[in-house]
């Protein structure tokens, strides 16, 4: 092994990127701007659902009931009609997501000690977000319940409205959320979307790097000449790692400070796991320049293997828990897996080493595989 | 008993189920200029990857310095000694870097040393006139000088092996004709054995040896004297009218003819000059044909190499197809009309001058070829003749119709770039059918058409081929037929016979002689083979985005003649010492193949000086001679004319 022509390869390696604009922005802004499109756009937090009310009734109490959806945070109120026809029109161009009708009689049959019926129609195209906001119509209508029923009680028992109060909810409740206390759907996703980038980006400029020279007839250059497999197969991915970690630095500073998801783990530890994590998604970029020869196939053949796995399997989406069988075990034999506990315990719950070292030894022993079939796929003479 | 570099015995390679070399033996010296010339698809790359060392093959053994590289551990131990260079243009090197980086990289490579790099880049750098480049990013290149530096690049660890697969292809004949010398120079100063590869016949001489690759096979080896010699026969030229029903039948009854300066070449196998002369002149006469002038000469190597392939070939067009009734293409515009008028046009890449100021007229039924270097702005001019670019100044007229009118331009023009483009995945027919379908043709028009250009084509028994599975030269005339669907008044051609072998090459110019003439489609071409200029009524030479010269290569050729003399080629069996020497005596003489051309005025005297030169040095002088110039000839001497006006 020279030194000397690891050192030349770097340096080469080095100086394509630069100063290829389009390199360039692959390795240092995409990223970063990855980051940011999937923070914003893909907040999971249901808030401002926009909405529509038909008042059949129009009371003093269907007002009240109507106005507690509208000073929500989580609803926006978009028409207040009579026309129910209108408000179909409306949910059809997606204008609004939600309806609610109030029947005539609401507040006579209330304050006549009688049930009373509102109905809710909601849009169901996208299941995840139709449940939150069905969990939501039932809390705000619970608690209604629970501020106009004591005050009919005290009315019809004569005992005092406090009274009446403490009897109707006999178990307060307290609640307190743990690792994630907002419970802002940030905290958790910006993190694991550095986990998802990290896995994505380095294979991705990794294939491409070796591909395109197979593309050029530059890799001849090497096939033909004295440098061995190690020399060539270090020098060429050792850029990639530093730009990898230069990466892994910046997302993090971009959680932390742009978005304020607290940091609360073991930070050296969480740089070495960091520093695998990287090591090892590029070996997954050097597995796939094995097999391919254009730089289109590389970048189909990284994206399915990467993006797939970063989003269902990576435990960001779905918790590994709640998978299927076949699921679980799949989400077992990618490496994001073992980063998104090391993610999830560094970032919110603030564990170190004693709890998450079966993850990291997980990714060494990954790169560890992946880069010895690397070198083992790698030829200096070829087939075709 | 001289020392073997390269021992190949029974070698086949396969890729998937497809022959790709089939059982060669070969036998390099150590020293020798090997040469391996064809087509494409031969086998010539398959070859030297394999003695690379960076191919595994079926079959056979290849023995290098005496090394058996049938595995990759062994074939590592030869890499020290051997320099490759693949296939493509600059392709290997690296775009982003500078020509020095690109060096040093190479050089680090291969752990060359300091002193010793410095000392044998700054030789290179100045031998290939690349030092004032040596900043440059390598992207910034021209055409010949990316060569150049890939030849420095394969050459900095100064192998004792060089293998250089098409180091010429797509490069103009002045860069040619340098690259060609800086190589004999090195290769004479060291005992370097070099395996080279070439698509261009003229380049055969250049070599010590050669083999001639015809799909998978060896189909003649040896010396370039003996190849000539082993295929008897004489070349006729004849100047004869009508000239296109002349050439109809000589195709029919000889070997494919081509025109060459209005006259007819057509080669005689098995034949003394003056029989060949009487055949040809007893077919012409038999047939109501007026001959003119008539006389044979030597058969150059490409008669022989045609003759030897046409063995082999099998996927020539029915001689008899250009027999078939012409449907005329575009009859509404008078004759003598112009079809191609350029005023002033420029363009600007940003800062760069792709095109600047240039005029020039075609007449219609004309064949106008557009010479010069790679990078010299002729991709450019087509495209914006097409309407495919807008001009950043002036105005050009084509068909009658403005540049700027892009619909009404595409309809009256054909287009077929270098890269055919075709759909490989559809068969011929339905090539046709879908640029027909593109151009709005109706059911019949397209039927019509389509039967048309099966017979002009002659794509007969192929019509239910793959486009992907065509050879070569098929594949190039179904282009041509695909970029003549819409009857096109003028059709243009960007390097259209790149990589297609000579006999292909030779159809195909058939088919455009044809369409010129008898369905006066105005033709403009572009290409690096010489020859093929010679093809042309009218030539315009470009040069750093000017046109520097337009006319006939008749005039063209009397132009030089008249400002620099006339040609003198001297043959010796040292030719690289000879150059060497009568260059220190002041001559300005240039190599082409092993003869040396000088341009002279006064050739009496220079002869005469020659000779002297040569006792005193006591080399053997084969030959000295008078010789008419060759397009290749003029093209040089007005290049290098101007390349010397730009330095200064």
């Amino acid at each position: 092994m020279q030194l000397k022509r690891i050192l030349a390869i770097v340096v080469k390696e080095f100086r394509e990127i630069l100063r290829d604009p389009l390199y360039f922005s692959l390795c240092f802004i995409v990223p970063s701007a990855l980051m940011v499109m999937f923070v914003y756009g893909l907040s999971l937090d249901v808030e401002n659902v926009p909405f529509a009310v038909v008042d059949y009734d129009k009371t003093n109490l269907s007002r009240d009931y109507i106005y507690k959806f509208a000073k929500s945070r989580y609803f926006d109120l978009k028409a207040y009609t009579e026309d129910e026809r209108k408000i179909d029109k409306m949910l059809d161009k997606g204008v609004i997501r939600m309806e609610l009708i109030i029947p005539e009689h609401f507040q006579e049959n209330l304050f006549a000690g009688r049930k009373a019926d509102v109905q809710f129609l909601i849009d169901g195209t996208f299941p995840y977000r139709t449940k939150i906001t069905k969990g939501y119509i039932v809390a705000m209508n619970a608690d209604f319940n629970s501020k106009i029923l004591p005050s009919y009680i005290s009315k019809t028992m004569g005992i005092p409205l406090k009274q009446a109060k403490s009897k109707l909810n006999p178990i307060g409740l307290q609640v307190r959320y743990f690792y994630n206390e907002p419970v802002k759907s940030i905290y958790s996703l910006a993190p694991a979307l550095m986990g998802m980038i990290l896995f994505m980006s380095p294979p991705f400029l990794t294939a491409l790097g070796i591909v395109r020279e197979k593309e050029s007839g530059s890799i001849y250059n090497i096939y033909s000449s004295t440098v061995t497999r190690s020399e060539f197969l270090i020098g060429k991915l050792f850029p990639y790692v530093v730009i990898s970690i230069i990466n892994a630095n910046i997302l993090w500073i971009m959680v932390t400070s742009l978005f304020e998801v607290p940091f609360k783990g073991n930070l050296p530890f969480f740089a070495v796991a960091t520093g695998i994590y990287v090591i090892c998604s590029t070996g997954i970029g050097l597995l796939v320049s094995a097999f391919v020869r254009t730089q289109v196939a590389a970048m189909l053949i990284t994206t399915v293997l990467t993006v797939i796995p970063a989003w269902l399997y990576s435990g960001t989406m779905i918790p590994i828990e709640s998978l299927k069988k076949e699921a679980w075990i799949e989400a077992h034999m990618f490496p994001c897996m073992y980063y998104n506990y090391i993610i999830m315990g560094s970032f919110l719950k603030g564990v170190g080493t004693s709890i998450l070292w079966t993850n990291l030894l997980a990714l060494i022993i990954y790169s560890i595989v992946l880069f010895t079939a690397g070198y083992l796929l790698f030829h200096k003479r070829i087939k075709a | 008993m001289a020392e073997v570099a390269i021992d190949i015995s029974h070698f086949v390679k396969r890729y998937k189920k497809k022959i790709a070399v089939d059982r060669i033996d070969l036998s390099i010296n150590k020293g020798e200029v090997f040469g391996l010339i064809g087509p494409d698809g031969a086998g010539k790359s398959t070859i030297m990857k394999a003695v690379a060392g960076i191919l595994k093959f079926d079959e056979g053994t290849v023995r290098v310095f005496g090394m058996d590289i049938g595995s990759e551990r062994n074939a590592e131990k030869i890499k020290s000694r051997l320099g490759f260079m693949p296939q493509g243009l600059g392709l290997n090197l690296y775009p982003e870097l500078s020509v020095e980086e690109n060096i040093n990289f190479f050089a680090h490579l291969r752990s060359v040393p300091k002193d010793r790099l410095s000392k044998w880049k700054e030789k290179l750098l100045n031998m290939t006139r690349l030092k004032p480049f040596k900043n440059r990013k390598m992207k910034h290149l021209s055409g010949g000088m990316k060569q150049k530096l890939g030849l420095i690049c394969t050459l900095i660890h100064e192998p004792e092996l060089l293998i250089l697969d098409e180091p010429t292809t797509g490069v103009d004949p002045v860069s040619r004709e340098d690259f060609w010398e800086i190589l004999s120079q090195l290769l004479g100063e060291k005992n370097v054995t070099a395996l080279i590869s070439t698509a261009y016949l003229d380049e055969a001489m250049r070599f010590n040896r050669l083999a001639l690759m015809f799909n998978g096979k060896v189909i003649a080896r040896g010396r370039p004297d003996e190849i000539v010699n082993g295929v008897k026969g004489s070349s006729v030229k004849v100047l004869a009218n009508p000239q296109t029903k002349a050439m109809d039948i000589l195709s029919r009854l000889l070997q494919k003819p081509e025109v060459v300066d209005n006259y007819i070449k057509v080669f005689v196998e098995g034949k003394d000059f003056k029989q060949a002369t009487a055949l040809v002149n007893d077919i012409l006469k038999k047939n109501g044909i007026k001959v003119d002038d008539i006389y044979a000469e030597e058969p150059e190597l490409e008669d022989v190499f045609i003759a030897l392939l046409q063995n082999c070939h099998s996927d020539l067009p029915d001689s008899h197809s250009f027999s078939l009734s012409p449907i005329h293409l575009s009859v509404h515009s008078p004759p003598d009309e112009v079809a191609i008028e350029a005023k002033k046009i420029t363009k600007y890449f940003g800062k760069f001058c792709a095109v600047d100021n240039v005029s020039f007229s075609v007449e219609r039924g004309e064949i106008f070829g557009l010479l010069g270097p790679n990078g010299a702005g002729k991709t450019t001019l087509i495209k914006m003749l097409c309407g495919i670019i807008p001009p950043t100044a002036g105005n050009a007229t084509v068909a009658g119709v403005d540049i700027h009118h892009i619909r009404d331009v595409r309809k009256r023009i054909g287009y077929m770039s270098q890269i055919f483009s075709l759909y490989r995945d559809l068969t011929v027919t339905e090539n046709i059918k879908l640029y027909a379908g593109i151009y709005g043709l109706t059911k019949k028009e397209t039927r019509m058409r389509l039967d048309w250009i099966i017979d002009m084509a002659g794509l007969r028994g192929h019509e239910e081929d793959l486009a992907g599975k065509l050879p070569m030269g098929i594949r190039q005339r179904l282009a041509l037929g695909c970029a003549l669907v819409h009857k096109p008044e003028i059709l243009f051609l960007d390097e259209p016979t790149s990589g297609v072998d000579p006999i292909g090459r030779r159809a195909f110019w058939d088919i455009i002689f044809h369409l010129s003439r008898e369905e006066k489609v105005t033709i403009l071409v572009t290409t690096h083979y010489m020859m093929e200029a010679e093809h042309c009524d009218r030539l315009a030479l470009m040069y750093a985005a000017k046109i520097i010269a337009n006319d006939s290569p008749q005039r063209l050729k009397q132009d030089v003649a008249k400002k620099a003399g006339v040609l003198i080629k001297i043959t010796t069996y040292k030719p690289f010492f000879s150059l060497k020497i009568l260059r220190q005596a002041g001559f300005k003489v240039a190599l082409y193949g092993n003869d040396i051309h000088l341009l002279t005025s006064d050739p009496q005297r220079d002869v005469e000086e020659i000779r002297s030169i040569f006792t005193e040095n006591s080399i053997e002088l084969k030959s000295v001679s008078e010789h008419p110039l060759s397009m290749e000839d003029v093209f040089v001497y007005d290049i290098k004319n101007l390349e010397e006006s730009y330095a200064t």
